[in-house]
């Protein structure tokens, strides 16, 4: 795949191209992880700093899972957050002592060692709330993804943003929805405390050392890399690239639609329930206000500003964004429309300044910090269009 | 040359051999439109036949038909023996049906071998597992398609250093030739191919016209043709039909489908207005 | 999923079925609720009182929703783009009528004729705030995206939504803020067999019912109307026929704003609550009531306005309002399922 670049006809010739060459992405890649790996030991372990570096984590899991839905399968998504939330939910029901009522004292622990053992309340190790988190969202995702089947792009989005603010206000009335003993959530008022990481053959995480979580979210980060690379690669990343250019051709090629736009539902959920109970450990809270439309353009713009499809690009794309939102606005710049005069606080206006940068992204540069070749000639040559229609879709 | 051709009647299937693809009454309605109408129709085993027709003639909805894009309103399909109305375009494709586009629809941000690769969509099995662990299967198998895909790509004649091209900057000749061997790429037993001259000199389409007999021996493909170019159609066609405005208004080979009266009056406004170009 | 060997006068007629059912599954989706509950009062107090409050109230939010949902529908028949802003466009008509009664000082206390031309003013102050708006958006957000993929204005316009919350929220702060009741809007207007008709329930469908005419008017009889037709139809073709095709779709915009400023006033005088993230939901509403319709279709967009209006209201009263975005989302997933072409819209490729 060594196309030289030169010869597709490029209309915004100015913008460099960051591009790596093929032969130097590996050796740049494994020293990037590298840097990551031991980048905590420059700083206080249970410092702002190692705390930012674990949400850019987490949010990098988040942005590369909706990456396979958006830019790889081309189905946009704008509800997100509805796996973030049932991630969370299943840390949430593994992991505390919000179903003691129907554990009764004795709780019920798998796995788990210390004092969490003794406690009221499901009690289960990391690595099957991890499990239970990707069984729970996959199955979302490809209920979620059904009836967007037949739909076009813009529909797709408008029902994927409903599921989400379905999955929300669930989330907040939930504690009025009752069966016997068992509420489904605790609402507003949030499931707290929650269980801290516990894996196999190592001592519980603790919040004074942010480094083992760091270390762990990196590993998420790293296997969902990986899974977006060899997806992209495979038989799989082809079919997905073929329907969303054109998706009568990939039929007639013998791309099944169903099949194949589910398992990027599928897979994308996969991740942002990975990330979700990852979250929900660390944060200590699942509580129902965490779960709105604007986490899902949050994710959504991470993918955007690094270049739709452009794997790299997401995760540079999220650790801007996770760096903007956790730490320049509200630590840095916070005041400066004060000292301007103004009478707020940036962080107020967190959601416009994301909803700014999607437009000027959208107008100015649609291929993303560091584009990817195909995305980068559909959106500057409109190669690829979704209006064709075919009544095979459902069958 | 008396009118020795049966005309659109049930009972006239000129069919010498055993039939690869069976069309039995096929009706295609959009609203109140019905654009293909109780068609009768059969492609026999390892025959070129074509279909022509006037613009509008419903031509290309019967090739939605026949591949599954569109689902019949009323009648019924068969191909290799087995009942494929309604069935989904990739199962179509799975069973050994394969199809080209009027207008080229290559997946232009692909290369040339890739967009073949997909063309092979249906005889590969790596899935979601096998595809991120990248099982030693895997590997084997994606290095095979990839080696096929540019062997096909070599077969229809297209250059080994355009391989790696998108497919969007390919000259318009060498695009259709990767939308030929993508289709092949699936081992079709039927190929069909929607007006492949399109846009194409007169060499280029003797060319064509050449390959598309070769490949039928070499590979023992049928071929349905939908073509304008009458000198390609008269000379490859085994059988040709014509449609008008849905309907089958005749059927036969080449000589005799020439001399209907009813197919000379479907063209003469057509052909008047080509004298004048 | 229909399996290749189903008999085929089976296959074709269940599958005709399933076309024409479409839209009678619709009708019996939306019907669930009231029936129910109607059913429900009947047999708890004898009467249909309670559901004939919930449907006068139901109409005038649908009003409300009607004229926003006209603004999705109109831009969506031209350029084939949710205008994800809309909402907040509405919710910046809102802001606009509170600003404008306290920049003219308009009171409960002006009396019958004072009130009039005020909320007249206002009324118009509204309708050309709105409307602008919606041209500058198009103008900033969607213009410069045209040829390029859907989901890019999309995007924007996802962009563009988030920055107007948020303007409205530096304006008006974070949390609901009540602004002055200047028509009484609780107040009983008049009561026809047990169903009480509110003085707001009057004014929603005062202002709502001759703006729709106007609208329908202007789009059926003047030059312009012909030419957002034409334009809606092919653009290139209209733009071969001299249509200037760019104004078309800003004047677009522009009604489609006004309307949904017009929308804003009513809104803030029938709550008399305001806050910014009225126009999220409103948004959501509109546009379901749009997709309901059959969007492209003006008569649809009235037409699933005031049916989601009744189900809203439906709901807040019965099933709890925090539920009743759930609820009307619900329905919007649900069209999407067995009727995406909505209950007045062809069988169009939008809709596939």
């Amino acid at each position: 795949m060594s196309t030289p670049a030169a010869s597709a006809p490029v209309r915004r010739g100015r913008m460099p191209n960051l591009e790596l060459p093929q032969k130097a992405q590996l050796p740049v890649a494994i020293a990037f992880v590298v840097l990551l790996i031991i980048l905590p030991f420059f700083f206080a372990p249970g410092g702002s700093v190692m705390n930012n570096l674990v949400l850019a984590a987490a949010y990098a899991v988040m942005a590369l899972g909706l990456n396979i839905i958006v830019g790889f399968a081309g189905l946009l998504d704008l509800g997100y957050v509805a796996f973030y939330a049932i991630g969370a939910y299943a840390m949430g029901y593994g992991g505390s002592l919000f179903l003691s009522e129907l554990t009764g004292d004795k709780g019920f622990a798998v796995f788990v060692s210390g004092p969490a053992a003794e406690l009221p309340g499901v009690h289960m190790n990391f690595l099957l709330i991890l499990v239970l988190a990707i069984v729970l969202t996959t199955v979302a995702g490809m209920v979620i993804g059904l009836p967007t089947l037949r739909l076009r792009g813009d529909y797709i989005a408008i029902v994927t943003l409903a599921f989400g603010e379905i999955i929300g206000r669930i989330a907040i009335n939930g504690d009025e929805i009752r069966l016997g003993n068992f509420q489904l959530t605790a609402g507003r008022q949030g499931i707290t405390p929650v269980d801290k990481v516990q894996l196999p053959g190592l001592e519980r995480f603790t919040s004074l050392d942010l480094r083992a979580w760091y270390w762990l979210a990196l590993a998420l980060a790293v296997l969902v890399l990986l899974v977006n690379f060899r997806l992209r690669d495979s038989r799989l990343g082809r079919a997905w690239i073929a329907l969303r250019e054109d998706e009568v051709a990939a039929a007639s090629m013998g791309v099944p639609l169903v099949k194949t736009k589910l398992l990027a539902y599928g897979t994308g959920a996969a991740f942002g329930g990975m990330s979700g109970a990852f979250l929900a450990s660390y944060t200590n809270t699942v509580n129902a206000d965490q779960f709105q439309f604007s986490f899902s353009i949050f994710i959504l713009a991470m993918v955007i500003l690094g270049g739709l499809a452009s794997i790299w690009g997401v995760v540079l794309g999220a650790i801007v964004l996770s760096v903007i939102n956790n730490y320049l606005i509200p630590d840095v710049l916070n005041s400066v429309p004060q000292r301007l005069g103004l009478d707020f606080d940036l962080t107020e206006v967190t959601a416009g300044i994301f909803g700014f940068m999607l437009v000027i992204m959208m107008v100015l540069r649609p291929e993303g910090l560091l584009p990817e070749r195909r995305r980068k000639l559909e959106l500057e040559e409109g190669i690829g269009s979704d209006d064709a229609v075919y009544e095979a879709r459902m069958a | 040359m008396s009118g020795a051709v049966a005309v659109g009647a049930r009972d006239s299937e000129p069919v010498a051999h055993e039939a690869i693809l069976e069309a039995r009454g096929v009706t295609k309605q959009f609203g109140g439109l019905t654009a293909v109408k109780d068609v009768y129709f059969s492609i026999p085993r390892t025959a070129i036949v074509s279909i022509i027709g006037p613009n509008g003639a419903g031509k290309t909805t019967f090739f939605n038909l026949l591949t599954g894009l569109y689902k019949p309103t009323e009648g019924a399909i068969s191909f290799d023996g087995d009942e494929i109305t309604g069935s989904r375009p990739d199962q179509i494709t799975a069973r050994g049906v394969a199809r080209t586009f009027q207008n080229i629809r290559l997946f232009g941000t692909m290369s040339a071998v890739e967009n073949v690769m997909v063309g092979q969509h249906a005889r590969m099995r790596a899935g979601l597992f096998g595809s991120i662990l990248r099982t030693p299967r895997v590997r084997r198998e994606e290095r095979e398609v990839r080696e096929k895909a540019r062997e096909t790509l070599s077969y229809v004649g297209l250059k080994p250093q355009v391989h790696d091209q998108l497919a969007t900057n390919l000259a318009y000749g060498d695009q259709r030739r990767v939308e030929i061997a993508r289709a092949l790429a699936s081992d079709p037993k039927l190929l069909l191919l929607d007006e492949p001259t399109a846009g194409m000199n007169p060499q280029e389409s003797d060319e064509l016209t050449q390959f598309m007999r070769r490949l039928r021996d070499d590979r023992q493909v049928s071929i349905l043709l939908i073509e304008h170019d009458m000198k390609v159609v008269m000379g490859v066609s085994e059988q040709i039909t014509v449609l008008d405005h849905g309907e089958k208004i005749s059927e036969g080979q080449p000589q005799a489908v020439r001399a209907d009266p009813r197919v000379i009056e479907a063209y003469l406004g057509k052909q008047e207005s080509e004298r004048q170009h | 999923m229909e399996a290749a060997t189903v008999p085929l006068s089976r296959s074709t007629s269940l599958r005709r079925l399933r076309e024409a059912g479409g839209r009678y599954v619709l009708i019996a989706l939306l019907l669930v609720l009231p029936v129910a509950y109607g059913i429900q009062d009947l047999s708890q107090t004898g009467n249909l009182s309670r559901l004939g409050n919930n449907l006068v109230d139901g109409l005038s939010n649908g009003a409300i929703w009607a004229l926003v949902a006209i603004g999705y529908t109109l831009v969506y028949g031209i350029i084939e783009l949710i205008n994800f802003a809309h909402g907040e466009v509405f919710m910046i008509g809102s802001f606009v009528a509170a600003g404008f009664f306290g920049t003219i000082g308009l009171t409960a206390a002006a009396g019958p004729a004072g009130l009039l031309v005020g909320l007249v003013l206002t009324l118009i102050a509204c309708m050309a705030a709105s409307g602008v708006l919606n041209v500058m958006i198009e103008r900033v957000a969607y213009r410069p995206l045209r040829g390029a993929p859907k989901l890019a204005p999309l995007i924007t316009a996802v962009g563009m939504s988030f920055i107007l919350q948020n303007v409205g929220l530096l304006w008006l702060g974070g949390s609901p803020e009540g602004i002055v009741d200047l028509i009484r809007s609780q107040e009983v207007f008049f009561t026809f067999a047990g169903v009480e008709v509110s003085n707001g329930d009057v004014l929603a469908l005062a202002v709502t019912i001759p703006l729709i005419l106007l609208m329908t008017a202007f789009i059926g009889g003047t030059r312009l109307g012909k030419a957002m037709r034409a334009t809606a139809q092919d653009p290139d073709a209209a733009r071969l026929m001299g249509i200037n095709v760019d104004t078309t779709i800003s004047m677009t915009f522009l009604l489609g704003g006004m309307l949904a400023g017009a929308a804003g006033l009513i809104y803030a005088l029938y709550q008399t609550t305001i806050w910014y993230f009225q126009g999220f939901t409103a948004g959501l509403i509109a546009f379901t009531a749009a997709v309901m319709g059959g969007i492209g279709n003006i008569k649809g967009a009235v037409l699933g306005g005031f049916i989601i209006g009744f189900i809203q209201q439906i709901s807040d009263n019965r099933i709890g309002s925090s539920w009743t975005p759930a609820v009307v989302f619900a329905y919007l997933v649900l069209i999407m399922v067995f009727k995406p072409s909505g209950l007045l819209g062809e069988q169009t490729r939008e809709a596939g």
